[in-house]
Order: structure tokens, then C-alpha cells, then sequence
């Protein structure tokens, strides 16, 4: 197939993985804060549940960052 | 990722590579800091008993809040040795000249290192459930319950299975793909943008160590649950 072709691919692939993940993740984190506003006590549970929620996201924008590199290391 | 041109050595069929030899002085350097801070204990400890001593008790802290305290104070040699194992291994990839300097690289950046930690946590994990409730009890709990069983088996099943997989690939992932933008900015822009994203990485190493052992913990106690 055509550089170009795989090149825009493998951006495309970041792109889109990276924007649906950011905005996941900030209504997630928007959540979480509203959460710990309304019950300060409960901060240390609410933020560790927070930073797994976040990770189990962020591993998708991940997957989708290895299929770029990969996609780039065929160019 | 495994190039050819990485293998340094053979023993046997064996293909010792630069994450290979870091991980042997990552496991010298810590069984070395370990030795030395529990050679001489003392009621009043010195430097680096007391450092080990916070250091340790903040992670059982930690687990405790995880686990529930019986059962983090059980398990705590294998979880207290992955988070120390996995956060050493991610700074050592800060260190000056790891990944370019021959027999040093960052180990969690080859998906060799991070599979095999995954394979360990995902026989840590049944192990313990086995231990807890008993063989037939343990591997009924994933047909549960009986009268869907025919639909639950398959979809416990295939989860189990991902979990290891997910594991490996989001440490391998974050670390490969932080170690390649930290190069990438080097080569667009070397004074001062890569120490920024340096600082960063040294968050970000901290919390993948923390999310591989929290989502472990998980799994665990998952496992260990009475119905």
C-alpha cells in the first residue's frame, strides 16, 4: 500500500484514540472531584478508584498508540 | 521490542538481551540494598534500616486498604515484590544513557519482560483463589450461577484470559511509548523540552507500578471473595 496511505492511518489512529479518551477521562475526573466536593472524608477511596477508572481508559489510547507504531515501522 | 541486533550474548539457545543484563543488576543492586539494610537489626535503627522500615510499611498501609488486613498480611512478599520489582525497573529507564549504552535498557519497555510479569500475576492470582476456597469451589465460582453457566463459563473464562494480556500490554505500552516521545522530542528539540517530559515520566513510572499492583490486588481479592 502507499506510505502516505499508512502514514495517515497511523495518525488518524492516535487521533481518534487520543480525543475519546480525553474526553472520557475529564468527565471522569470531573466526577471524581464533584464526588470529593460533596464528601471530603471520602477523598482516599474516591481517588484511588479515580486513578483506576483513569488507567483502564488510558490503556486504550495505548493500544491504539502500538498499533501507530506499528503501522509507522511498515512505512 | 525484540530486535535482532539487541542480543548481546547466547547461554544455550538462550538469547540474553541489553533488558536481560539490566534486570540482573536491578536484582543485584536491590538483594544487595535489601541485605545491607537487614544485616544488623537494631531496636534503634540506623539510616537505612528506618528507610526500609517506612518504605515497607507504607506499601503494607497500602495493600491493607486493598485487601483487608488478613489477607494483604498473608500475600505481602509477592505483592510488595512486584510494585518494588516494576517501579525500580521504570526509573531505571531515567537513569543517563539507558537504552543507549550496550547491556542497559529500560527492562519494562520489551513486552518479553512485561508478559512474563503478567504470566506471574495471573498464577499468583488463581493460586491464591484455589488456596482460599478450595479447588472445586474455586473453578465452580466461574459458572456461577448454575443455570447460566452455559453463558457465564465462556465469558469468566475469556476474561481471565484478556486480564494477563491487558496486564502486560498497558505497562508495555506506557513505558515503549514514553521512552519513544521522550526520544522523539530529543531529536525535534534537545535543550530543555525532553527534562519536562523527564519530570513527568518520573510520575507516570510511580503510577503504572501502582496500577499493575492495585489492578493485581484486584484480581486477588476478586479471587479470594466469599460468596
Amino acid at each position: 500500500m502507499a506510505s502516505g496511505t499508512i502514514a495517515l492511518a497511523a495518525a488518524l489512529v492516535l487521533a481518534v484514540t487520543a480525543m475519546t479518551t480525553a474526553i472520557a477521562q475529564g468527565f471522569t475526573a470531573s466526577k471524581a472531584m464533584d464526588a470529593i466536593a460533596r464528601q471530603p472524608e471520602a477523598a482516599g477511596s474516591i481517588r484511588s478508584a479515580l486513578v483506576i477508572s483513569l488507567a483502564l481508559m488510558e490503556a486504550l489510547t495505548i493500544y491504539g498508540m502500538l498499533v501507530a507504531f506499528m503501522l509507522i515501522g511498515k512505512i | 521490542m525484540e530486535h535482532a541486533s539487541n542480543v548481546l550474548f547466547r547461554i544455550g539457545p538462550l538469547e540474553v538481551t541489553s533488558a536481560v543484563t539490566t534486570m540482573w543488576a536491578i536484582i543485584a543492586v536491590l538483594t544487595l540494598l535489601s541485605w545491607l539494610a537487614t544485616r544488623s537489626l537494631k531496636e534503634v535503627p540506623g539510616p537505612l534500616q528506618s528507610a526500609a522500615e517506612i518504605a515497607i510499611g507504607k506499601l503494607r498501609n497500602y495493600y491493607e486498604e486493598l485487601l483487608g488486613k488478613t489477607h494483604a498480611r498473608k500475600y505481602f512478599p509477592i505483592f510488595a515484590t512486584f510494585f518494588i520489582y516494576i517501579i525500580v525497573c521504570n526509573y531505571s529507564g531515567l537513569l543517563p544513557g539507558a537504552g543507549h549504552l550496550k547491556g542497559f535498557a529500560l527492562p519494562t519497555a520489551s513486552l518479553s519482560v512485561t508478559a512474563g510479569l503478567a504470566v506471574v500475576a495471573f498464577f499468583t492470582t488463581h493460586v491464591i483463589g484455589v488456596r482460599e476456597r478450595g479447588l472445586k469451589h474455586y473453578f465452580l465460582s466461574f459458572a456461577q450461577p448454575l443455570y447460566l453457566c452455559f453463558l457465564m463459563l465462556p465469558l469468566n473464562l475469556i476474561e481471565q484470559f484478556v486480564r494477563p494480556a491487558s496486564l502486560a500490554l498497558r505497562l508495555f505500552g506506557n513505558m515503549y511509548g514514553e521512552e519513544t516521545v521522550t526520544e522523539n522530542l530529543y531529536e525535534i528539540f534537545p535543550i530543555g523540552v525532553p527534562l519536562i517530559m523527564n519530570v513527568l515520566s518520573l510520575l507516570f513510572c510511580l503510577l503504572q507500578a501502582m496500577v499493575f499492583t492495585m489492578l493485581l490486588s484486584i484480581y486477588v481479592s476478586e479471587a479470594i471473595e466469599e460468596e
